[in-house]
């Protein structure tokens, strides 16, 4: 960002500190360059994806992919429904925008698993496989006979995931097993659009709000690839499998667990306060002159910086310590709020950005006590964000050229691994491209 | 007649049979040296599964959010959040500052698999303790370090936390209803999703390491998970218009909403495909909609007016029925709807304690509890709570004489000069005042009970 570059901790000054993060910096940037001579972490690991109009289940299989394991897909032969789902009315042959991003590293295969000589060969294919992902509906393919009740006989160390919004047990897991996922009703099971909104906007914009990004989804797919690790780990060290189980509408609220906490310990639901926190003030979004900055200064030593900085120490008194500044009484803490929003206003995005880490810089040389450090940065939107050097030195996203698609950008998987570094190394999204693979099978 | 199967996957994960059942990560030795929640987080995935997590900080200090609690509310004169993301975790204190501590440190990662630490990026390499000093002592360890931007590029030392990530990855401004109301992703997402990520990362590591024998180098970055979880790069690299706030509607999926009932609840729809959507205008009596043009297909749905007549429509179904009629009538016809849970409903709700998402928890020092469960269930290994947090320093005589050996003299002269510490008398770092750590058995490790 700057032309000498900052650190913001005492420790992190020094000539020799300096020259060995200098050098540490470089050896990263060597270690974890994608080269040709590594494979990602699962290389090997054989993987096949059963679902249909199932996300967390495809974007499960395509971490898996990228982390090297080799992902077998099979969708229906009119294709999985999931190819619906798009932006703007973007298809990109026969696939949706999510569709596409979530296909990476997979080899797509067609089955009628209705039909017997189909559902044979899948059995076949499956039962043969480390890892299977179960993204159909409970019991779909237990009926079939090829659910882990069938398969862990058959194969007894196989890993058998289950993605379903229910879940595959428990008496709502059989109630609600026609119920399809989709990442908005996920969210509201797990509560999260609760926390989210405007309670003082006219109706329907003061109703619970849905988050922007597909949060439930994408953790109910992380946790799963994690569960199936974790199985895969106890293979190795007893040769035993067993059934790993994602309930799509749960997984968001049990890992990111502060709603239960909250209900737990008050016995009653959290009321929406808009941008404010319940633990952190100021911690939210502002407008600056030109735009919106983000301000994060919620310790006692932030928040006397800030106000340093924004020239308003006469606020020090009423709101020092952070305990003053909670929002247990949001209309109070609006006060408060007011008084940053006039200031924040009367400065642009880089002269609030300048001001601030010029002061962390030098509070941090400090060697005698905390005078904290009041962090603004722009608000940026995807494309404002996508523009940083950073992650083109990093490989934050993979850029794909395929026959159906041109050239697409991915973002890819984090995280960056020294040994085994993941990598999208192909994409198709052509129905039945691999079917081939199931010809082989007698 | 087989089994139906969902007795048959009741019996599989029954609850009850958890205690009996092994641990799946019974023999892994993890160093947590992390604070508020990214790092804590990856640390509770291992915990939860049977590892053994020694969690090390700073005496008198100790984790910050020890006293990060909501409102300034405590439990039990500790921070509820602190317990929810160190449970099953021992905890000791050595100052990483002293000379001596840093040598602690490298004994007990030689001893280690996996090392874990979210100081700022560069903070842990400048105190000698980076990956580049503990590879040398245990090369086959699994170090990740999880920060804002990565250890490594231009914005390295740049700061964060979960909303200056949201702010950089751009995730900052797609939630709300237009460019100037929008809000953050509640509840620290920035911080949960990747610290899923960072653990599956390790996970991924320890498989690779149980084939090659290698250990390495992990850098786990909040910014780039939340990229992962975005739509936008693609979208936009195929010539998709930009892609902004939508509100409550998923741009993805028509109908879509959060709706009012008519006994003032709301409720969450969402109509992905084709099928789903014959599933609703059939449970709304209105299959002609399949029918018409418009709506006939996906592709005519997702344009943005007819989804806006569309998503009229549907609120004004709800708005006729309860939050259980449309509840039963899509499981019954099949599309998603979903009641929009609160902390207190989620909490109570039994099919979340009968999953073991909420977990009904007698702790020695803290009593009864609900505490969440693992987010995946495991039916031959399940993930389990065996005790929640204890105070700083609590686990030092525990760790030091187990692990490490050490007589109770050594652990003297390294609490005489401060090496090792223990809590400071705020509330959240100190044991609850009705506790007696004079008489605590683990506090008091084997004290005196030598030369």
């Amino acid at each position: 960002m700057e032309k000498k570059e900052q650190v913001f901790s005492k420790h992190m000054t020094g000539k020799n500190t300096r020259e060995h993060l200098d050098r540490f910096n470089d050896m990263l940037k060597g270690m974890m360059a994608p080269g040709e001579l590594k494979s990602g972490p699962l290389e090997g690991l054989e993987v096949v994806e059963v679902g249909n109009a199932n996300f967390p289940g495809m974007i499960c299989a395509a971490m898996l992919g990228e982390m090297g394991a080799s992902v077998i897909k099979i969708e229906p032969p009119g294709g999985d429904t999931a190819r619906e789902a798009t932006y703007s009315g973007i298809y990109l042959n026969g696939a949706g925008i999510p569709f596409v991003m979530e296909s990476r590293n997979k080899r797509l295969v067609t089955a009628d698993l209705d039909n017997a000589s189909d559902m044979n060969r899948v059995s076949e294919l499956i039962s043969n496989s480390e890892v299977v992902i179960d993204a159909m509906p409970p019991g779909y393919l237990d009926m079939h006979g090829a659910g882990y009740r069938q398969l862990s006989k058959t194969n007894p160390s196989i890993v058998y995931a289950a993605l379903a919004p229910y879940g595959h047990f428990t008496s709502k897991a059989r109630n609600g097993r026609h119920i399809p996922d989709t990442d908005l009703t996920a969210q509201a099971e797990s509560g999260y659009p609760a926390l989210t909104g405007n309670p003082d906007a006219p109706e329907p914009y003061n109703f619970p709000l849905r988050a922007g990004i597909w949060t439930a989804a994408y953790t109910s797919a992380a946790v799963a690839v994690a569960g199936i690790l974790t199985a895969l780990l106890f293979k190795i060290s007893t040769g035993r499998g067993q059934m790993v189980d994602v309930a799509t509408y749960d997984a968001l609220s049990t890992w990111q667990a502060f709603s239960l906490v909250w209900g737990f310990t008050n016995e009653e639901p959290r009321q929406r306060i808009g941008n404010f926190d319940w633990c952190l003030f100021p911690y939210g979004y502002y407008k600056a002159k030109d735009g919106y900055v983000t301000v994060a200064a919620a310790s006692d030593s932030d928040f006397r910086g800030l106000l340093k900085i924004l020239g308003r120490w006469d606020l020090e008194d009423d709101w020092r310590h952070l305990f003053d500044r909670i929002a247990d009484d949001p209309h109070r803490l609006s006060e408060l709020e007011q008084e940053i929003k006039k200031e924040v206003a009367k400065h642009t995005r880089r002269e609030l950005f300048d001001k601030t880490f010029a002061y962390g810089a030098k509070a941090a040389r400090d060697k005698l006590r905390s005078k904290g450090f009041p962090i603004v940065v722009e608000t940026r939107t995807p494309q404002e964000a996508a523009r940083e050097k950073h992650w083109e030195i990093r490989n934050s996203f993979s850029h794909i050229e395929t026959k159906e698609t041109g050239i697409i950008t991915l973002p890819s998987l984090p995280p960056r691994m020294s040994e085994t570094p993941s990598k999208i190394n192909f994409l198709t999204t052509a129905l039945g491209a691999d079917n081939a693979i199931m010809q082989d099978i007698e | 007649m087989p089994q139906d199967y969902f007795d048959y996957t009741g019996n599989l994960f029954d609850p009850g049979k958890i205690s009996e059942k092994p641990e799946a990560l019974k023999d892994l030795k993890v160093l947590d040296l992390t604070r508020v929640i990214f790092g804590p987080m990856v640390g509770k995935w291992f915990a939860l599964f049977g590892a053994e997590v020694i969690k090390i900080e700073q005496p008198d200090e100790g984790d910050d959010w020890r006293t990060g609690t909501y409102m300034g509310k405590y439990w039990k004169e500790s921070c509820p959040y602190f317990q929810s993301l160190n449970p099953n975790k021992y905890f000791i204190a050595i100052d990483l500052k002293k000379e001596e501590g840093k040598e602690l440190v490298k004994e007990l990662a030689k001893q280690s698999d996996v090392v874990i630490e979210n100081f700022r990026a560069g903070l842990i390499e400048a105190w000698g303790l980076g990956y580049s000093t503990i590879s040398k002592i245990n090369p086959k360890i699994i170090y990740i370090s999880c920060s804002g931007y990565g250890q490594y590029g231009p914005l390295r030392y740049f700061p964060s936390y979960d909303l200056i990530a949201q702010s950089m990855s751009g995730v900052a401004r797609l939630t709300g209803y237009s460019e100037d109301d929008t809000y953050k992703l509640p509840d620290y997402f920035g911080d949960f999703f990747p610290a899923i990520l960072g653990a599956v990362g390790v996970l991924a590591a320890l498989y690779n390491r149980s084939k090659t024998g290698k250990g390495q180098y992990i850098d786990m970055a909040q910014t780039e998970a939340l990229m992962r979880a975005m739509h936008q790069w693609t979208a936009q690299s195929t010539g998709c218009e930009e892609l902004g706030p939508t509100g409550n509607s998923d741009p993805t999926m028509v109908p879509s909403g959060i709706f009012k009932t008519k006994d003032d609840r709301y409720i969450a729809i969402a109509v992905a495909t084709q099928a789903q959507f014959c599933a609703l205008c059939d449970a709304m009596g209105k299959q002609n909609l399949t029918e018409n043009p418009d709506y006939a297909q996906t592709e005519k749905r997702l344009k943005k007016d007819n989804a806006d007549v569309l998503n009229r429509i549907v609120a004004d179904w709800v708005k006729e029925q309860t939050e259980s009629e449309i509840i039963d009538v899509a499981r019954q016809k099949g599309f998603a709807a979903a009641p929009v849970m609160d902390d207190w409903r989620l909490v109570s709700d039994p099919w979340r304690k009968e999953r073991g998402s909420v977990i009904d928890f007698e702790d020695d020092m803290y009593g009864h509890g609900l505490w969440a469960g693992p987010a995946a269930s495991l039916s031959e290994s399940p993930g389990r709570i065996k005790h929640l947090t204890r105070p700083i320093g609590y686990h030092n005589r525990y760790i030091l004489k187990e692990k490490l050996e050490f007589s109770e003299a050594h652990i003297q002269s390294l609490e005489d000069k401060g090496v090792i510490g223990y809590w400071d008398n705020r509330v959240g770092k100190r044991p609850p005042s009705y506790t007696d750590m004079n008489t605590d058995p683990i506090f008091n490790y084997k004290r005196g009970k030598e030369e």
